[in-house]
Formats: C-alpha cells, sequence, structure tokens
C-alpha cells in the first residue's frame, strides 16, 4: 500500500523499541486504521470520512511502546488480515490496537486474526473511532485529534492486558421452548430432529396457540386447523418433547448452556391420563364463563376442553371460574366422573429443570378492542375484532361456520371491514404496521362473499401491503372475483342506528364522505406482545423494543438472538409477522440451538471479575448488583464464579472501595485510559 | 428526661454479666464541658458515664475501630461491645449491619433519645459565650440549654435552636431506631427546621455562585484527612483517593504495587482537593447518616455536612432511600426497583 510523501515507515522504530531491548512487561500496540478513506463512495464510509487517519497512524508511530503503526483501508479484508498477521510476526509484537469500527463487529475477527499470528487473542484491542466519533464529526481536525486519543487509550491499555484463555464450559443437552403457538411447536419439533430433547412450556390448556382459531390461512385458503392439529399430535407423541400445558416460567439462573429454570405448573386437577374424554362433568357444571378460545363468542364451564383435538387431550379445570374447588359448595364433577380423574386437593407444583438453550415464543395477542371506542370496540356486539371473525368463519366455531351477527343471529348483508385499527396511529395508538391485516381482512372479505354470496363487503385502507409470494394476487382476486369494494381512507366513527351499524368514513380517492348502513363492522386489530411478555422478558433478562416486542440482538445479523447468550427468538413475540415468516423463525432459531448444544464445551470468556482480596470488606453490595448472581460470599470476602459471570462491571461500579476489577479493564487500566485521553 | 443513673445501671450490668467486652460511651471531659469517648472495662467504671448536650462524638467509629483491631489479633476477643447511641449513632451502626461489616450479635446498642433537642455545636456556643468558657452544659427540659460559665459560676439559658448543631435542627428520627434498650422518650420530628433545610438554602444559590464557593473551600483544605479519620463509613483498607494507607499484605504482588493507581495526588491543592471531597462525598451516597462528625472535625470550618446532605436529599427525594433505617434493605448503590426514576435502567 502506498505510503503517504511525508511519513516512512518507521522500520528502524523496532530496533529502538524497549522490547526489542529485552525488557518483556512493555508492550508494543499496532494502531492499525482502515476502512476511513475519504475517497469512498459507500454512504456510511462517507460518514466517517472525517477522521485523517494516515495522520492517526503517523502520530502513534511515535509513541513510546509503538513498533509498528499503519493504516490500510479495508483492514477487514483477506489481505488486511494477512497484514495484520504478518506484522505481528514480523515485530514480535506482545500487543496490538486495532484502530477501526464497534467491538461488535469486529473484535472477533482481529482477535482471530492475533491468534493466528500467535498473539494470544486478549492481547488484540479494538479502540472504536467510528460510533462516537467519525460519525458525530464533520471537522477533520476535531474529529483526527479524537481517534488520536481513543487510539492512544487503547494502547495505553493495552500495555497492561493479560494473555488469557477462554473459560471450557460444559454444555446441557436439552432445550427449553416458551410457548406452544406455530412457533414452540415448530422450533421444538426441529429440535427433536436432531435429537435433542426440548420441554415445551405453554401457559394455556391447550397447544396451538392464534393458529388454533384461524379458519382458513391466506393466500391459499388451507384449513389452519388442518395444517396445525398433525403438528400438536406430533408434539404429544414425540417421546423427545416434555410437554408442559398450564404452566409458566417462574424464574431462571444459570448461563448459556447451563440454564436452571424453574416452571409452575398449575394444579393438575384433572388427571389427564385417567380422564376419557367422556364430557360426563360439564353438563353438571353450573358455571358458565366466556369461552377464550372461541374469543367470548360462546361460553364454557369451569371444567372444560378447550376444543375436541387439543392436546394434551383431557378436559381441564379452571381454578378461577370453579365454585372453589370445595365439594361442600358444589363437587358435582367429582361425583359425576366414574373413572375418578378428579381431584380437588392437588396443589401447583414448581419443577426445577437444566437446559442448555431456551427459545421463547410467546406470541401475540390483539390490540384491545376497548381501546376503539371511536369504532364502537367493546361497545356494540356485531362489532368484532379479526380473530372472532375467524371464529364465526371456522367450521368449528360458535356457528359452525355460519356468518351471523352475535346480536341477532341474522346474516349480515353489508359488512364493513376496517384496516390498520390501532396501528400506526402514533398519537393515539401503536405506532407500528401490524403487517398481517391488509392480507387477512382480504381473506375475510372473500370468505365473507363465499358465505353469503349476496352480501356486499366494504373494506376501508391507508395502502395495502402485500409483500409475499402470491400476496398481491390473491388481494386481487379478492376485487375482481369476489367484488370487495375497496375505500382507501379512514374510518371516523361507527356508531348504532336503527338496528344498523353507521359507518362514516372518507373515500379520498372519489373526494366525498361514505357513510354506510352495516351489519356488522369488523376491525382488523393491531397485534401486540403477548400478555405476560414484559414478565418473561424480566424473567429471562431479555430486552424488549420500544413496542414491547421482544429485541433481537442485531436487526440484520441476529435476528433471532435475544441479547442474552443462549436465549432465542421465534414469532410474533419478536414482532408482528405471519405463519409462514413465523415457521422459518421458528426453524432458524432451532437450527441455532441446534448448532450451540452441538459442541461438548462452550468457550467462556475469561474477561471475568476478580476479587482483591485484601480490599474486600465483605459488604455485600456486588452480590446484590451481580445480575447474573456469579458473586457470593465466602470466608467473607467476594468470590466470583468465573463462568457465571459475564464481565459486565456492575460489581466494579458499586465497589466503594475499588476491591474488585475486571479483567482486563481494570482500575489501572481505565486509569491510564483516562491519562491517556487527558494528556 | 433521660435519667443517667439508668445508663450508667444498664451498662454496669451488662458489664457485670459478662455481656460485653466493654461499653463505649462518654465521660467527663477532662478539660472545658465537653464530653469525651470513653471505653468502659469494668463494671464499677460505669459510675463515670455522663449524657448531656455535649455528648458529640459517634460512636460508631469505634466499633470500626474494635473490628479492625480484632481482625490482625492473634487472640481476638469476640465478645459483643456495648454502645450508648444517639438517632444518628444507631444509624451509623445500621449502616455497618447493612454493609455486612459485623454481625447483630457483635454490638449491643444502649439506645439513649435526644428527646427533642440534640446536641450543641461547640462553634456555635462559643460564639454565644463570647470566648468564655462553658464549665457545664445542660437540658432545661423544655427548649432551652443552661449553661454554666466557667470562673464566675453564671448560669445563662440560651434558646436551643440557637446552640444546638444544625444536623440536630433538621434531625428527623431522634430516637435510635436500631436498639437493644432505650432511654427517654421517644421523639421524632424536633419542628426546628425541616428535613435537608441546610442543603436547600445552599441550592437557592445560583450554580456559578456555589462553585465559586467551594472552590474557596476546597483551597483551604488542608488535606489533614480528619473527616475521613473521624467518619465511621470510611472504613475501607484503602482509600480510593489516596494511596497513604495501601494495604501491603503477603498477596501484594510487586505488579500491585508498581502499579498502584493514584486517582488523586498528595498535593493539598485546589483540583485535587476538589476531587478528594468530591470523590468522599459520592462514596457516601445512600451511607451518610448524617452525624456532621466530618463537618465538626474540620479544622479550617469546611461545611463538610452540606456536600453528604444534598446527596442524601437526592437519595430520598427520588429513591425513598434513608441511609441507616432498615438493614435488612439493600444498599442504595447495588440495588434498583423498577420505580426507579430513569427508565434507561431497566
Amino acid at each position: 500500500m502506498p505510503a503517504p510523501d511525508d511519513w516512512t515507515p518507521r522500520s528502524d522504530a523496532y530496533f529502538a523499541s524497549p522490547l526489542a531491548q529485552g525488557t518483556p512487561g512493555k508492550q508494543c500496540g499496532l494502531a492499525a486504521t482502515g476502512d476511513y478513506q475519504p475517497s469512498l463512495r459507500s454512504p456510511w464510509l462517507a460518514a466517517a470520512a472525517t477522521v485523517d487517519v494516515k495522520k492517526v497512524a503517523r502520530e502513534l508511530a511515535k509513541d513510546d511502546g509503538v513498533v509498528f503503526s499503519e493504516d490500510y483501508v479495508y483492514m477487514c479484508s483477506d489481505p488486511g488480515q494477512t497484514a495484520v498477521i504478518d506484522a505481528i510476526k514480523d515485530n514480535d509484537l506482545n500487543g496490538m490496537v486495532i484502530s477501526c469500527c464497534s467491538p461488535t463487529l469486529h473484535e472477533k475477527t482481529f482477535r482471530d486474526a492475533s491468534e493466528l499470528g500467535d498473539l494470544n487473542a486478549f492481547q488484540c484491542e479494538i479502540a472504536n473511532i467510528r460510533e462516537q466519533c467519525a460519525w458525530v464529526h464533520s471537522d477533520m481536525e476535531v474529529a483526527t485529534e479524537k481517534a488520536l486519543k481513543i487510539t492512544r487509550a487503547s494502547v495505553r491499555r493495552v500495555q497492561h492486558n493479560q494473555a488469557l484463555e477462554p473459560i471450557g464450559v460444559p454444555v446441557t443437552r436439552r432445550a427449553l421452548v416458551v410457548g406452544g403457538g406455530i412457533a414452540g411447536i415448530q422450533a421444538a419439533l426441529d429440535m427433536t430432529d436432531a435429537g435433542l430433547d426440548v420441554i415445551l412450556v405453554e401457559k394455556q390448556a391447550t397447544i396451538g396457540g392464534n393458529m388454533l382459531k384461524l379458519s382458513e390461512t391466506f393466500p391459499t385458503l388451507d384449513c389452519s386447523q388442518c395444517i396445525l392439529s398433525p403438528k400438536m399430535v406430533s408434539v404429544s407423541k414425540n417421546a423427545k418433547i416434555t410437554l408442559m400445558t398450564e404452566s409458566e416460567v417462574e424464574s431462571i439462573s444459570g448461563f448459556v448452556g447451563n440454564f436452571k429454570v424453574k416452571i409452575k405448573k398449575k394444579a393438575e386437577f384433572v388427571d389427564p391420563e385417567l380422564c376419557k374424554l367422556c364430557d360426563d362433568c360439564t353438563p353438571v357444571c353450573p358455571v358458565a364463563v366466556p369461552n377464550e378460545y372461541d374469543v367470548g363468542l360462546t361460553n364454557r364451564r369451569a371444567i372444560y376442553i378447550p376444543f375436541a383435538q387439543a392436546i394434551p387431550a383431557s378436559f381441564t379445570l379452571d381454578e378461577e371460574a370453579c365454585l372453589g374447588l370445595d365439594p361442600v359448595v358444589c363437587g358435582k364433577c367429582e361425583e359425576v366422573c366414574d373413572v375418578g380423574a378428579i381431584d380437588y386437593d392437588k396443589k401447583p407444583t414448581v419443577t426445577e429443570e437444566e437446559v442448555g438453550a431456551i427459545i421463547v415464543a410467546t406470541g401475540f395477542d390483539l390490540y384491545g378492542m376497548e381501546h376503539m371506542g371511536e369504532f364502537g370496540g367493546g361497545r356494540y356486539p356485531d362489532v368484532l375484532d379479526g380473530l372472532q371473525f375467524e371464529r364465526l368463519c371456522s367450521a368449528s366455531g360458535a356457528t359452525e361456520g355460519h356468518i351471523m351477527r352475535p346480536s341477532d343471529h341474522k346474516v349480515p348483508k353489508e359488512i364493513v371491514f376496517i384496516q390498520c385499527s390501532g396501528s400506526r396511529d402514533p398519537e393515539n395508538h401503536c405506532a407500528y404496521c401490524s403487517k398481517i391485516c391488509c392480507m387477512y381482512t382480504a381473506k375475510h372479505a372473500t370468505l365473507y362473499k363465499h358465505h353469503v354470496p349476496d352480501g356486499q363487503a366494504y373494506i376501508f385502507y391507508i395502502d395495502i401491503r402485500s409483500g409475499g409470494k402470491g400476496y398481491e394476487e390473491f388481494v386481487q382476486r379478492s376485487m375482481e372475483n369476489d367484488g370487495v369494494i375497496y375505500l382507501r381512507g379512514r374510518v371516523s366513527r361507527v356508531y348504532e342506528k336503527d338496528g344498523k351499524l353507521k359507518v362514516m368514513g372518507v373515500d379520498t380517492l372519489a373526494g366525498r364522505n361514505v357513510e354506510i348502513d352495516a351489519d356488522m363492522v369488523v376491525l382488523a386489530q393491531a397485534m401486540e406482545p403477548s400478555k405476560g411478555t414484559a414478565e418473561i422478558a424480566k424473567i429471562l433478562k431479555i430486552g424488549r423494543d420500544k413496542d414491547g416486542f421482544l429485541a433481537e440482538a442485531h436487526p440484520k445479523l441476529k435476528p433471532v438472538e435475544s441479547v442474552t447468550a443462549g436465549i432465542y427468538l421465534a414469532g410474533a413475540a419478536q414482532g408482528p409477522k405471519d405463519i409462514p415468516e413465523t415457521v422459518s423463525q421458528a426453524g432458524a432459531a432451532a437450527s441455532k440451538v441446534i448448532a450451540l448444544l452441538s459442541k461438548d464445551q462452550l468457550a467462556h470468556s475469561p474477561t471475568v471479575a476478580k476479587v482483591r482480596d485484601p480490599y474486600c470488606t465483605g459488604c455485600e453490595m456486588c452480590v446484590d448488583a451481580c445480575p447474573y448472581d456469579a458473586i457470593a460470599l465466602v470466608d467473607g470476602k467476594a468470590s466470583v464464579n468465573e463462568i457465571l459471570c459475564e464481565g459486565c462491571g456492575s460489581c466494579v461500579g458499586v465497589c466503594v472501595r475499588a476491591a474488585i476489577d475486571v479483567k482486563n479493564v481494570t482500575q489501572l487500566q481505565i486509569h491510564e485510559m483516562i491519562s491517556a485521553i487527558m494528556a | 428526661m433521660v435519667n443517667v443513673e439508668e445508663i450508667r445501671g444498664y451498662a454496669a450490668g451488662l458489664l457485670e454479666k459478662g455481656e460485653v467486652k466493654s461499653v463505649l460511651g462518654f465521660r467527663r471531659g477532662s478539660a472545658s464541658a465537653f464530653a469525651e469517648p470513653c471505653t468502659l472495662i469494668e463494671a464499677s467504671d460505669a459510675a463515670s458515664l455522663v449524657w448531656d448536650p455535649t455528648c458529640l462524638n459517634n460512636l460508631a467509629l469505634y466499633l470500626v475501630k474494635d473490628r479492625k483491631q480484632q481482625a490482625v489479633s492473634k487472640t481476638p476477643d469476640t465478645r459483643p461491645v456495648g454502645i450508648v447511641a444517639k438517632g444518628c449513632d444507631s444509624r451509623a451502626i445500621g449502616v455497618l449491619l447493612q454493609e455486612n461489616y459485623f454481625k447483630r450479635e457483635d454490638v449491643v446498642v444502649i439506645g439513649v433519645s435526644c428527646e427533642g433537642t440534640g446536641v450543641v455545636d461547640p462553634r456555635k456556643l462559643s460564639a454565644k459565650l463570647k470566648g468564655r468558657t462553658a464549665s457545664r452544659v445542660t437540658f432545661d427540659g423544655a427548649d432551652g440549654i443552661n449553661v454554666s460559665v466557667y470562673g464566675d459560676g453564671t448560669e445563662t439559658v440560651i434558646p436551643a435552636r440557637e446552640v444546638l448543631a444544625d444536623r440536630c435542627l433538621e434531625c428527623r428520627a431522634a430516637t435510635p431506631t436500631l436498639n437493644d434498650v432505650v432511654f427517654g422518650e421517644t421523639v421524632e420530628a424536633r419542628g426546628y427546621n425541616e428535613p435537608f433545610h441546610a442543603a436547600k438554602e445552599a441550592e437557592k444559590v445560583s450554580e456559578d455562585e456555589r462553585w465559586a464557593n467551594w472552590e474557596h473551600h476546597f483551597d483551604r483544605c488542608l488535606r489533614c484527612f480528619a473527616c475521613r479519620a473521624v467518619c465511621p463509613m470510611c472504613y475501607c483498607p484503602e482509600c480510593v483517593v489516596d494511596s497513604t494507607t495501601f494495604v501491603v499484605t503477603l498477596g501484594t504482588s510487586a505488579e500491585e504495587k508498581a502499579n498502584r493507581i493514584r486517582w488523586c495526588e498528595r498535593s493539598a491543592n485546589t483540583s485535587e482537593s476538589a476531587v478528594y471531597h468530591l470523590t468522599r462525598a459520592i462514596h457516601l451516597a445512600g451511607r451518610c447518616i448524617d452525624c456532621g462528625e466530618c463537618e465538626r472535625v474540620c479544622p479550617v470550618n469546611i461545611p463538610l455536612r452540606l456536600l453528604n446532605t444534598k446527596l442524601e436529599k437526592e437519595a430520598f427525594e427520588m429513591f425513598e432511600y434513608q441511609a441507616g433505617h432498615d438493614i435488612e434493605q439493600a444498599s442504595l448503590l447495588s440495588s434498583f426497583r423498577d420505580e426507579d426514576p430513569n427508565s434507561f435502567i431497566r
């Protein structure tokens, strides 16, 4: 690579260096700055054009302890890596600083290169001159000065770095899946195919989730239950899957490869082994509560089976609805059960399971109808949400597949669908697009026309988002073959008048107000993370995004990983998505787990906390502060479990006695870095 | 009114039965009217105990010293220590217990309620007496302090509000909350000044003026470290702002000795002294129980209590945290709750 005219590589620096004179403790750093050429045309590199990297390299070459300093355009490219390896070998370096972008991106790349050059990976540090330097400055002089300081600080730091070896940690070859919807089912089945044991935890009485409630699926109009129930049966027949319904994760400890999870299972009042599904118990039960499976369109008893193909196939007793589990008060179901499957004295159980990895697939709920007061949501029985309409269309639903009004059981002749109900409305509701509503509304309108050929369907929309294989064609068919009328505009209000639902809307294409006397209104409610997502995120220590969905580790490159190692995400809990996307994500998460658990040992980062015993007073502040429960008091002094420690430094921050340090980020090193920056 | 005979009797009882190895209390000082700390070993010594508004010291300091002594002793005496404690002293013991410095059974707290008054501020008293020396200072039972003046035998009653220490005027818990026994009536609020009164007053001044003021104070600091020496919370074996107490043990490596960090230089200039005082203040956030000892012992009258009470005020207003009130509670620095302000932490 051409060196600038005013700079000659300091080949003599090597000979003059203390290292060459045989002073082993002193280290030398390589400040190799790449990717920052002003001439590059890529937009983000243009933003980085503010640092004069040649100057940075030139200035650093003059520093004490630096024997080699060079800049290169693409340091992360293959020739760049080779240059790094050669530099280490040629100069016998015992420390290296790469001044480039953030360590999350390239730390591994350069540490691998470092190893190839026979330099311990932990003697290599990254000085990030991108995010907090090049990107935030426009003045080249200032930015270059800052880049110099950042790099200098890293050189001072690396001079005190220890050579470390990764800590080997054994792996538990079992996985936990939280959530038994289609995402959880798919992930569990995929993992058992690879020979892993899986624990599938589901909060409800049956697995299947929201997909179970759908009638047909877009764009092919496959029967949802017909494609889902074989998978549910596979789960129940699979010896490698331990299915725990009516169960929730209560707490978690441990770390990637070795989690310990406490799972709480509700009291099992009906023994699934004994229950023979005779249905003698429901007729005698005096209690009726809304049926979740039918989204409240029908009622069920306190003892019930969610639906005929439920897995596990057993009746179950709803503790909250039951008259008190007290035979003196009621006890009718126990009396009629001739196999004696019912036992009111059962208690909830908590089991502890050891797993190596976790997939979180807790799914979605629809945004509550109570928020949609202007559309009569929650007020008029004939204003339904999307899932309720699915139940009306479904052969297993309340009306056995006949579309009729819940209020008077008349067939609706005029029906209005309102898209983006609660979505894309940052002022009042959810800011995001729920992604699936355009398609399922088109499907609803089509299904309606199939059921009521002489009826008329109207759809209010903002715009149609039909990206997906066969999706656009499906929407076109609903317009052309089924005569669905699409009105581009929003609805201001829905109210009841003379037994009709008056829909006041606007058709922005025609530029006029629209008033429809509808028999039924269906709101395409936004998707939101299912109830309890916040709690499970907190228990598992994984992040959530601004809308409450589970946060992926990287939006592009780590879409199924959570921010916590060993915990993966699948399905709508991570963001709105349709069934094919959910299934693909579940498969991806499963393959990540399979890859993770295919090794005998996991490498744990050795940059963990270390207690300086003489200074520790045993105040336990670090024990309280540690988010990983990695510190305990042993003989009155704090002691770190290196396998649990993630090196986050929370303990260092709270220790007023400065008695704890993270390896290679010691207080001495921080002091040195500050000194370099302040110099 | 606290009957000092009861305290003496209780202390004698503890020593007689051998329940404690010693009792920390106050006795009459050899000069002037002010009481001085003492350690009783024999039950017969208990008669020397006194209780009046000159019992200024926070005796919890001597629990720390005892613990340090026992830690290096070849024949440590692990019997508990009895301690005469005011409301603020008991909170200091609370923080030490919270931080595991010793165990609850290692200490017998002989609580004494300040009963609506408190201790006098020697500087305020001396100003009142215009250079004369007090020979005897007592409560008058109401809101006054009786002062006998040395030499001429005259006795004056000074309104308590005018001579009480600032912390006593703002005190929220005059009765020891942590105790094995309490003498005197339980009195919570004093009704002199609102809590954090001095800190709130100081906040009224503009930021520039405040900084100029503190610069002035830090400039005068002699770095005698009396504030640190008297503080029961400053018990670290090595103070992070100072390397004079750097512990060298068998486990200290040559590298550690060579790489000793100097966050703050020993020279007493404004900038280094500012670092020392601000670091100390931050290390006491959520730990300072406002005994005011640092300010009392300062030879150049730096209003150190303001720095600490400002942070305690923040702790109270933002986290409803009061140092030393609940020994079961996790320390302010090491814990967070979902309802804490600043959502970035969640």
